[in-house]
């Protein structure tokens, strides 16, 4: 009798084994039809609601002015950080702004469909608008104060600005930023939605949607905690010649949920990853010395396009932090050299080759300021002896003989802090903390863990950390003003939950008549002057600096399995946006197998 | 007593581990005498793989002398141009279907090879045709880098140098046979262990982690001996409700995982204030249990013998009966327990540092940090630098490994049972 049992003990699990084996080469997805992305998606997916942004769902939702995923939603527009334009996605042809920048018309594609057949028109647009309003959700928070309604006018979009006192429009270029963050949803669906959500716009933005209309080459095909995958419609719409003329090249979209960067940094090693976005140290060596056919978008460094600055913000609730001597000379004493080389090991241009201001180092932005007007203002890092005899002028001196300087009679202490794991950010507060020992100020660093560092530095007011890094906004329709507003801009004092920028609370009057002059301004002289005024009180003031130039995206990618990727002057014109974001899409109709 | 030292004195087990832990003692007290300089102190760009590194700007101004080394020219060929190099040429000009008849990647061969390399390789068409094998951009660019070198000899292989930056500073010509000696070159430096992330010198730096790491572990070592040796010796000798109360204790730590426990006070303790000695009082804070556990049951076993009874008659007080009378029975199991307490705190710091919870990095450099470090850079990953981790395990590996044959060199003097 016990013979038999265990006998059958044995065959139960032997079943059981082969079962859960099958099950998962049924989950299982074809190599030579799948590309594998890695760097985007930690931890399990919480659902597919666009209309929300807590779904967890990184290869599929992720709206950025910079360029949204489309994978399976779509923007209206889609920018390309090439050459800063916006390409027309389910928009036809250009849009149009009328004289006095109030009201703008966008046409729809009249090829753009649903994944349920129906065609995309502008009710749809203006039914998105009107959703978001009512459940108040991120495109509610980014827009509503440069957008007053958006309409379907004729079968167009038509949409109206808010207006300032005097009747201007308060920001057009935000409107732009709209056109390619924003997804578009189904009128009817979300009409769906909010019946059985009973209109309550929490429930909304709650739920799931699982039966969600998408108009994107792509839907969910499974996600568990281990991979998340997604399957080509191949009915998509824009197969048709009017928009990309063929279907993406890969079946299969997958991304597996790898527990750290090192897991997914050695899968992307081995094959298993096509396309990583992922800080990767001494990338170069990966092809130089382990002869992986791995390659990043440039081929020599910085080996990607540097498109925004992290930056090391000043808390001016800290007393001593309002003295602008103390800012500056902290500033002054940082090796940025050291910053680049060993933190960013190299994969930014230096600031002796791109001298700081409120631009990124791309040849579009760098235009549009007078260099040689901020000259006397640079100043090129690792100068201790400078910032020591500034600080000795500014009576901030050491007083008391144990080797630190005091204010109001106490030591100078301060914290330098950015999220733990973070490695070039730590890296590079390693290197803040040093140069302050360097001039007599006590800075240690502090490395939180993300879901309490995010919680902190977005407050309205604290007093936790003194020194911390974060980026101001990057390449997007409406950078640089974006990037002048996220530095130094009194909009986001007092604002709680504040990720827009502006993070120190730095307030300067002259600063927010220049934000508010560039949008209106179109005199291409008067713009140069503005935004030279702008990087000189930054350059003067120094609310914040930057401590190394970065891309947006680390796009790299193994040629194990598909080859075509975008490359630096290719003549396709597509960004290394990790085939993706924005027009970086256009990529993923350009892959081949390799041979 | 001096049986006892002479019985440990000839534990071969106890002398290996003693003699490894001695060296690493000394070298970590005399090593600074020799190289005075700040272990945190960055030298360079940095992963550089070890060897000894000298100024180029300086040696063009040593004494140059002349040396006619017969396989000079063989020996330059050989790093201008590896095997691997020469092997990516022919293997481009077979993919390509030109005709490879007579080339090999020999040293005699090398002209004819480059020959057909220039009449073939053009960098848009390798582009464009995707030869097998050369489609990937890795493969297209390792060629282009391959032809930007061949260029670069092409265009002269003497070098010219100009020592300052003033117009007119004097060029001097560089033949294939100047040489200058390494010490007399006014700046060179030795990195036996070449230089971490941050471009430190990894050896400097690591002979100060070892040190720091075996403080900590001291200091760890010795608060988890004491306070587990008091409450075993009270909960053990006393009994009763002060027994109960204090094994109670010990249970609650020895239930909840020691190491889960670190991380949540270290967690808490938060970053400030992580200094060296904080990390050693938690560490020690929370190990203390088993010598606990382990000194109260010896206690029990001795506290009834008549010795014990007969100071109880005489009226002697509780601290004296305990240390004249059980301590010195116990001793010999302390000092075992206080080493193995030594080694786990330093595995436990190392930990711990490489979870990211470590002291701070700006303060000072211990052995957990480096390997952080190390492992946030990739160094065994994408920047293939094993000096920056490899030492550091070994280090680790045989500080544990030392204190370990100490240990059980120990045991086998003052167990009888284990006594040959």
């Amino acid at each position: 009798m016990r013979k038999i049992l265990s006998l059958v003990l044995a065959l139960v699990m032997l079943v059981s084994v082969v079962c859960i084996a099958t099950a998962e080469t049924a989950t299982d997805l074809p190599r030579n039809e799948t590309l594998y992305f890695g760097g985007q998606q930690w931890g399990p997916v919480n659902g597919f609601n666009a209309l929300s942004s807590n779904m967890n769902n990184a290869m599929v939702i992720a709206s950025n002015p910079r360029g949204s995923r489309t994978i399976m939603f779509e923007t209206l527009y889609m920018y390309n950080s090439l050459d800063g334009e916006l390409y027309p996605l389910l928009a036809d042809g250009e849009y149009e702004w009328n004289d006095d920048l109030t009201q703008m018309t966008v046409k729809i594609k009249k090829e753009a469909k649903w994944s349920d057949g129906t065609p995309v028109t502008a009710e749809d647009v203006a039914a998105t608008w009107d959703a978001a309003v009512l459940t108040k959700n991120n495109t509610y928070s980014g827009y509503s104060a440069y957008i007053d309604k958006v309409e379907a006018v004729d079968g167009n979009v038509v949409i109206t600005t808010t207006l300032t006192d005097a009747g201007k429009p308060t920001n057009p270029l935000q409107v732009l930023n709209f056109l390619s963050a924003t997804y578009i949803l189904q009128k009817d669906w979300l009409a769906t939605l909010a019946a059985r959500n009973d209109n309550d716009a929490a429930k909304m933005l709650e739920d799931p949607a699982e039966d969600i209309i998408y108009s994107g080459p792509y839907h969910g095909y499974f996600a568990n905690d281990q991979l998340v995958a997604f399957v080509r419609d191949d009915n998509y719409w824009g197969a048709c010649d009017a928009m990309w003329g063929a279907l993406p090249a890969p079946k299969y979209i997958g991304h597996a949920i790898y527990s750290d960067n090192d897991a997914a940094l050695v899968a992307f090693t081995a094959g298993q990853i096509d396309v990583n976005q992922q800080f990767i140290a001494n990338v170069q060596k990966l092809w130089e010395e382990q002869d992986l056919p791995i390659a990043t978008y440039m081929s020599e460094e910085p080996y990607n396009i540097c498109t925004t600055m992290p930056t090391a913000w000043y808390n001016m609730e800290i007393p001593v932090l309002q003295v602008k001597e103390v800012r500056k000379a902290i500033a002054m004493a940082v090796d940025y050299d050291q910053i680049i080389e060993n933190a960013m090991t190299n994969q930014s241009p230096s600031f002796a080759d791109v001298p700081r201001s409120v631009m990124n180092p791309t040849d579009g932005e760098q235009a549009l300021y007078d260099h040689d007007a901020v000259k006397d203002l640079q100043w090129v890092g690792k100068d201790v002896e400078g910032a020591k005899k500034l600080l000795d002028e500014a009576g901030i001196v050491d007083s008391d003989g144990d080797g630190y300087r005091e204010y109001k009679g106490e030591k100078i202490t301060l914290n330098a802090c950015c999220p733990n794991g973070w490695t070039d950010w730590q890296a590079a507060m390693e290197i803040v903390a040093a140069a302050g020992q360097a001039i007599g100020l006590d800075i240690t660093t502090n490395y939180p863990e993300w879901s309490i560092y995010q919680t902190v530095f977005t407050k309205a007011s604290q007093t936790e950390y003194d020194i911390f890094m974060y980026s101001p906004a990057g390449a997007e329709p409406a950078a640089p003003w974006s990037r002048v507003r996220s530095f130094m801009s009194s909009d986001f004092l007092g604002v709680d939950n504040n990720w827009s920028g502006n993070f120190g609370h730095y307030k300067n009057d002259r600063i927010d008549e220049i934000i508010a002059e560039i949008p209106l301004t179109t005199d291409d002289e008067k713009i140069e002057e503005l935004y030279t005024e702008a990087t000189k009180i930054y350059l003067d003031e120094v609310p914040s600096f930057s401590l190394m130039y970065r891309p947006d995206y680390f796009h790299a990618v193994n040629e194990s399995v598909w080859t075509g990727f975008p490359e630096y002057e290719d003549g396709d014109n597509i960004p290394p946006a990790d085939c993706t974001d924005g027009y970086g899409i256009a990529a993923l109709y350009n892959l081949e197998l390799i041979k | 007593m001096k049986s006892t030292f002479k019985n440990i004195l000839h534990s071969p087990r106890f002398m290996v581990g003693f003699i490894i832990f001695v060296i690493m003692l000394l070298t970590v007290l005399i090593y600074p005498y020799f190289v005075p300089r700040d272990p945190l102190l960055s030298l360079g760009k940095g992963f550089l793989a070890p060897g000894t590194y000298f100024s180029v700007y300086d040696a063009n101004n040593a004494p140059m002398y002349r040396v006619e080394l017969p396989e000079a020219a063989a020996n330059r060929l050989q790093s201008d141009l590896p095997e691997s190099d020469r092997k990516l040429i022919l293997d481009f000009l077979k993919a390509k279907g030109a005709d490879t008849t007579g080339l090999n990647t020999s040293n005699e061969g090398i002209e004819a090879l480059l020959e057909a390399w220039s009449a073939n390789y053009d960098e848009a068409d390798v582009k464009k045709s995707k030869y097998d094998g050369f489609s990937t951009q890795a493969k297209r660019r390792a060629l282009s880098r391959l032809d930007t070198k061949l260029k670069s000899f092409a265009s002269g292989v003497s070098m010219n140098v100009t020592r300052g930056d003033e117009e007119g500073a004097e060029a001097t010509k560089v033949s294939g046979a100047d040489f200058a000696r390494v010490d007399q070159v006014a700046n060179t430096i030795s990195l036996p262990l070449g230089t971490d992330n941050f471009g430190r010198d990894t050896l400097t730096e690591l002979v100060k982690a070892t040190g720091v790491s075996l403080l900590i572990g001291l200091i760890a070592g010795t608060v988890a001996t004491l306070l587990g040796l008091t409450v075993g010796l009270l909960a053990g000798y006393m009994g009763g409700i002060v027994d109960d109360i204090l094994m109670f204790i010990a249970n609650i730590f020895t239930v909840i995982p020691g190491f889960v426990l670190l991380i949540l006070i270290y967690y808490s303790v938060g970053q400030e204030a992580r200094g060296v000695v904080t990390c050693a009082l938690v560490i020690g804070l929370t190990s203390w249990v088993w010598t606990a556990r382990s000194v109260r049951s010896q206690v029990i076993s001795l506290r009834n013998r008549d010795h014990v009874n007969l100071s109880k008659l005489s009226g002697h007080s509780l601290p004296r009966i305990v240390t004249t009378d059980i301590l010195p029975y116990i001793a010999s199991y302390v000092v075992m327990a206080f080493i193995l307490q030594v080694s786990s705190g330093i595995l436990a710091e190392a930990q711990l540092s490489l979870l990211g919870l470590g002291p701070k990095t700006t303060d000072v450099p211990t052995l957990g940090l480096m390997m952080n470090w190390a492992k946030l850079f990739g160094a065994y990953t994408s920047s293939n630098a094993w000096w920056a981790y490899f030492p550091v395990i070994l280090v680790i590996a045989l500080t544990s490994f030392s204190l370990n044959l100490m240990n059980t060199g120990l045991d086998q003097v003052f167990n009888p049972t284990l006594r040959d």
